[in-house]
């Protein structure tokens, strides 16, 4: 079907455009088969509204009398209200934009449409690969391997093509160690602790069930991890209730009889419905700005996202603790292993590794650990918090990565190369986007559908020369040491620059980043004449 | 403890990094104090009992004894100094090595002993220390001996130095500093500063043996047309004579901000003619002023319940004026809530339901009235309307109102110099009772004069640096400087009630300010990232999803919570400072040597003062918001 079955009037004048800190203004709003733009029409003005029919996620009419209003919702919480004349003009252009932006066909989607020209597809798409990855950390390769057993996806279908594993594991049994793990996800290597050679593994739940089966191989691939080391964490994101209900389901643990090296520590983190309700429940909190008797605390309370952000900064820092204070390795999962488990392995990456604070090392940490590790984007993305579908497998745990990230960058403000301009590109991208950087939920998807041949890479365009600049940090000052974040309450804050962004002060303060990023620069480049 | 790491190695910190506060434990319940805690009882016992009484007798002197910062990990206190007037507490504690609390004795609000010699019980014997800085300290000592009676008498005699008719510490501080911080503010250069006297304003030496106005500053600025008689009649006629003066004048639209007390209106509506006229000459000595609006700081209930002990409100006689009330509460309800904000800080920070405790102390809601009333002042003022500021006696909410809404007015009271002139002004000559609301060397802790009025605008001084990163001069330390010497009395910046009892005792001769310790360092107090802009009004949003808990100031002292000394942030930041400095040398000795050249600098983020006329980003957000 062609876009233009679904765009019945293209073109309206006389449109009135309300959006978040400008003034009123009365232009012509064209939709097109991924985009709405509106261009003012008034003397000497020529301002644009361009907007990504992807970012919508929720649109309400109203109609009174021969002319509608359409208020937008957008994903990236921004919310826009369009005065249209004319009853039938109106219906269409909602009808239009309901459908198109949520199309389900990835391969329609907009990023196989933007051909900007100081970009070419022939560039390599993406930062790195696991092939690059593993060849570029030397001190890996005495015991540890690059197994190419998922080359065609059929071992695990999430992972990408090659993995790095133990040395003394042979392929066919990681094979059988896929066969007990969920969807495939057995233990695979995702960091390297430089300081004293302990790792992070990580993996979805055993597949234990009801009967505690085992698997020899399962529990040789996880010794072999800790070789003759004493002891090795298994860090569970479920609680120790949640894991033995599991196993009624078919999933389960690592018993301590047949793993007797590997000590389980439970936290449960939510994740799913629960987030994307603490998400929703939150910006309601945001949006409602009704004066008197407010509750504001309460209402930010009773979202529970910041206990979801303290959760999520305080498991990492557990992680990090098992591997850089305690000295010993460990393996994170819940249950399939795409969701929290990425999100606290990342974490705990930029808490103890210098190389993945810094602007390209924090892009490469999430290419490895989301897009090629198989964070199910498209299913999460799908919808964020103004949309009144029925959800499916939406779930805002990039969205939670990125507030811990910002609680890091506050608590540390010289520690990490990038600014929060790039987290706030980031959490926009992630759900609307120009490039194909965050399609699909895995890299056989990605592949099938050829994104890395037909879209471009976001993770490259944000690090050409002016990005890079506009991204960076100006206070940043590298540092070897790991920086432990406070997960008290009173340390974690409310992402003002995100949930409140579209109001003024935000606005203000963004410019003021700016400001001072460009005046730094400056008494650099005049210092040092 | 089984299936859990052991923890705590090493330093808890990674040296210099460790920011607002370093993690003690990422597992929800700590083990770490317990074990620490049957090591203490155990070295405890080794300490030969005299060394304790020695102590108090003779200090300098080692001591070793437990401190236990009540809820927080245990502390072992090793030694402790008396150093002037202040305590340094030296404690070890097994996981963070050793710790310095520095206590000024000024800082002490109550000491109490605590168990008796029958107690039993860890630690159930001791001294209880409260602090006004919201800090407790809690000491174990050893029942044997009554060791503590020679330390609780030292304390509670030289914490309390009036209640025991000993001179306070800022009269036996012999620190020098290079500057003389007495001569920041001078009534008349300010005036001058201001533009004053005009035509329409005259200066006024009525005051100068503090017979009119005992509270008020000797040099007052009112309307022209008015005379010293007019200025008696309307002295009769305002609580504790503190008439409507002027404060701060704007310098193109001439309009004004006045300050005073609530009129004495009492039960029976007494009416003052003297005192509309004067009011409406206020008016009138503005072109542009219509209507002068009277913003009283109080609810409305508060203003009616007032007549009943004479006091009251502006009424309808008052023609030419509008009456708005601002809805801020009194001290005692500022100070309850301060108090219950300390309780949920310290100390135990409350955890599991921490927003909504904080929301229930109701702080951020005070200081958001606070915050609100100013900007509608500001507002006012700039929109060319003269404006009245009255509470009931005129020194605690019409001082923060007045500083606030001057603040925002005029850039030069957001520089380093210009802030310190503004307290001076609007707090200290105008006489905010800080004796009385600080407490000073008294020993009364549940005094019902004391009230945290001061701390309430410091906070809300924060909140407008915190929405304005570039706007101030000075940083957050200077802020923390301010609140920590305001109780420490080492200077006699904050002592006494007003100027005529601050002149009574040689204050000035015989103390040194806190301006001298600051203007002797400056580099500590500045922010590398301001920038001057002249002209602009600052509106700050006072709304709750924007204000945040000063948690540097309030939660510092929870010991789960600390934070280094010295952090890498404000060492960074003094590095910027010198490459700033830097910056500013290269660029004079650029044009002075390109001068025909004309070099350009690429953008407009000069942080010079001669410079501030190019257009900076800021500048075109400075009127951020619609005030209410």
């Amino acid at each position: 079907m062609e876009f233009s079955d679904h765009i019945k009037t293209a073109n309206v004048e006389d449109v009135v455009l309300r959006q978040p800190l400008h003034p009123p203004s009365r232009g012509t709003l064209c939709i097109t088969g991924h985009h709405l733009l509106f261009s003012e029409r008034e003397e000497g003005s020529s301002q644009q509204v361009l907007l990504l029919l992807r970012n919508i996620d929720a649109i309400e009419k109203r109609m009174s009398g021969s002319s509608g209003t359409i208020t937008i919702k957008c994903k990236d919480l921004r919310v826009l209200q369009l005065d249209i004349p004319g009853m039938e003009q109106c219906l269409n252009i909602s009808r239009s934009i309901e459908t198109l932006s949520c199309l389900d066909n990835v391969s329609e989607m907009y990023p196989f449409f933007y051909r900007p020209t100081d970009l070419s597809l022939q560039d390599q798409w993406g930062l790195s690969t696991p092939e690059k990855h593993y060849t570029q950390m030397k001190e890996l390769h005495e015991r540890w391997r690059l197994s190419s057993v998922n080359k065609s996806y059929s071992v695990c279908p999430s992972y990408p093509p090659a993995v790095i594993v133990p040395n003394c594991i042979d392929d066919e049994t990681l094979k059988k160690v896929a066969k007990f793990r969920q969807g495939g996800r057995f233990p695979v290597l995702c960091y390297y602790h430089r300081k004293n050679g302990m790792v992070i593994m990580r993996s979805s739940q055993p597949l234990t069930g009801a009967n505690r089966k085992r698997c020899k191989e399962d529990e040789l691939l996880l010794q072999a991890v800790i070789e003759d080391s004493d002891k090795g964490f298994i860090i569970d994101t479920r609680s120790s209730q949640q894991v033995h209900q599991a196993r009624m389901t078919g999933g389960g643990f690592e018993s301590k009889s047949f793993y007797n090296c590997w000590k389980r520590l439970h936290r449960q983190m939510e994740r799913g419905k629960a987030l994307q309700e603490s998400l929703i429940k939150l910006v309601e909190a945001c949006s409602d700005e009704s004066h008197n008797v407010d509750r504001w605390l309460s209402k930010l309370e009773n979202s529970k996202w910041l206990s979801h952000v303290q959760t999520a900064l305080s498991t990492a820092g557990l992680l990090a603790e098992c591997v850089e204070r305690d000295g010993h390795s460990a393996l994170v999962h819940g249950y399939e292993g795409t969701d929290c488990s990425l999100l606290i392995c990342t974490l705990a990456q930029l808490i103890m590794d210098p190389f993945c604070r810094t602007l390209e090392g924090f892009l490469a940490l999430l290419e490895r650990e989301w897009v090629q590790a198989g964070h199910p984007f498209q299913q999460r993305c799908a919808h964020s918090a103004y949309s009144h579908a029925r959800f499916q497998q939406e779930s805002p745990v990039f969205l939670l990565l990125l507030d811990c990230v910002w609680q890091l960058w506050r608590q540390f403000p010289l520690a990490l190369g990038f600014s929060e301009a790039l987290l706030l590109r980031l959490a926009n991208e992630v759900y609307a986007s120009d490039y194909g950087t965050f399609l699909c939920n895995n890299d056989q998807e990605r592949c099938a559908l050829g994104v890395k041949d037909r879209t471009h890479c976001l993770f490259r365009a944000l690090l050409r020369p002016a990005e890079r600049d506009y991204y960076s940090n100006p206070l940043y000052e590298p540092t070897e040491l790991a920086i432990w974040p406070s997960v008290h309450p009173q340390s974690l804050q409310l992402w003002r620059g995100f949930f409140l962004r579209w109001t003024q002060l935000t606005h203000h303060l963004e410019a003021v980043q700016e400001e001072i990023r460009s005046m730094v620069i400056e008494w650099g480049r005049v210092a040092q004449r | 403890m089984q299936g859990r790491p052991k923890l705590f190695k090493g330093p808890l910190s990674d040296g210099r990094y460790k920011p607002l506060g370093c993690p003690v434990n990422y597992l929800p319940h700590c083990t770490g104090a317990i074990e620490v805690h049957s090591i203490l009882l155990e070295e405890c016992s080794k300490i030969p009992m005299n060394t304790l009484l020695n102590l108090a007798h003779s200090l300098p002197r080692r001591v070793e004894a437990v401190v236990a910062a009540k809820g927080g990990p245990m502390l072992y206190l090793t030694q402790w100094i008396k150093n002037g007037m202040s305590l340094k507490f030296i404690c070890e504690s097994r996981q963070e090595g050793p710790v310095v609390l520095d206590v000024p004795l000024g800082v002490i609000s109550r000491v109490e002993k605590m168990g008796g010699a029958s107690s039993r019980g860890e630690n159930s014997y001791g001294l209880d220390i409260t602090c006004k800085d919201m800090r407790n300290l809690r000491f174990a000592l050893k029942q044997e001996g009554h060791s503590r009676r020679g330390i609780f008498d030292m304390l509670f005699r030289y914490a309390f130095p009036l209640s025991h008719g000993l001179a306070l510490f800022a009269y036996l501080n012999q620190e020098k500093f290079a500057e003389n911080g007495w001569n920041v503010y001078k009534a008349m250069e300010e005036f001058r500063r201001q533009g004053l006297p005009n035509n329409k304003w005259r200066m006024t030496f009525i005051n100068n043996r503090y017979e009119l106005c005992d509270t008020y500053p000797n040099l007052l600025a009112v309307p022209f047309k008015c005379t010293e008689d007019d200025l008696r009649k309307v002295a009769a006629f305002r609580s504790r004579g503190r008439i409507p003066v002027l404060s701060w004048i704007h310098r193109e639209n001439q309009a004004v901000i006045v300050r005073c007390s609530q009129p004495l209106v009492g039960m029976s509506g007494k009416r003052n003619k003297d005192d509309e006229r004067y009011l409406d000459l206020i008016r009138e000595a503005n072109d542009t002023t219509k209507k002068l609006t009277i913003y009283d700081a109080r609810p409305n209930v508060n203003a009616v319940a007032n007549k009943a002990t004479g006091g009251g409100y502006e009424g309808d006689e008052y023609v030419n004026a509008e009456l708005v009330f601002l809805d801020i509460q009194n001290i005692h309800v500022m100070r309850e809530s301060l108090k219950k904000l300390k309780d949920i800080v310290y100390p135990n920070v409350e955890e599991s339901h921490w927003l909504s405790s904080l929301e229930s102390t109701h702080w951020l809601e005070h200081i958001k009235l606070v915050l609100s009333g100013a900007i509608q002042v500001a507002d006012k003022v700039s929109s060319g309307n003269s404006v009245l500021v009255h509470c009931s006696d005129g020194w605690d909410r019409t001082a923060q109102l007045t500083s606030l809404a001057m603040l925002m007015l005029d850039s030069h009271y957001r520089t380093l110099r210009g802030f310190q002139v503004l307290i001076e002004k609007e707090w200290i000559s105008f006489g905010h009772k800080f004796a009385s609301r600080i407490g000073h060397g008294d020993k009364n802790h549940a005094d019902q004069d004391r009230s945290p009025i001061f701390v309430q605008f410091i906070d809300c001084v924060w909140q407008m640096t915190k929405q304005f990163p570039t706007a101030f001069e000075f940083n957050e330390h200077l802020l923390l400087s301010i609140l920590d010497h305001l109780y420490s009395c080492r200077f006699g910046t904050f002592l006494y009630n007003c100027e005529n009892a601050r002149d009574q005792h040689d204050l000035r001769t015989k103390t040194t300010s806190l301006w001298s310790l600051v203007n002797s360092k400056m580099d500590l107090y500045l922010n590398p990232f301001y920038t001057p802009e002249s002209g602009q009004v600052l509106y700050p949003v006072a709304s709750m999803r924007h204000l945040e808990l000063w948690v540097n100031y309030y939660i510092r002292w929870n010991p789960r919570i600390r934070h280094q000394q010295q952090s890498p942030v404000e060492q960074r930041y003094k590095e910027l400072l010198a490459l700033r400095e830097e910056y500013l040398k290269k660029l004079e000795q650029l044009q002075l040597s390109d001068s025909s050249s004309s070099y350009q600098l690429t953008n407009s983020t000069t942080p010079n003062t001669t410079s501030s006329t190019a257009s900076t980003p800021s500048q075109q957000y400075t009127h951020l918001q619609t005030p209410l």
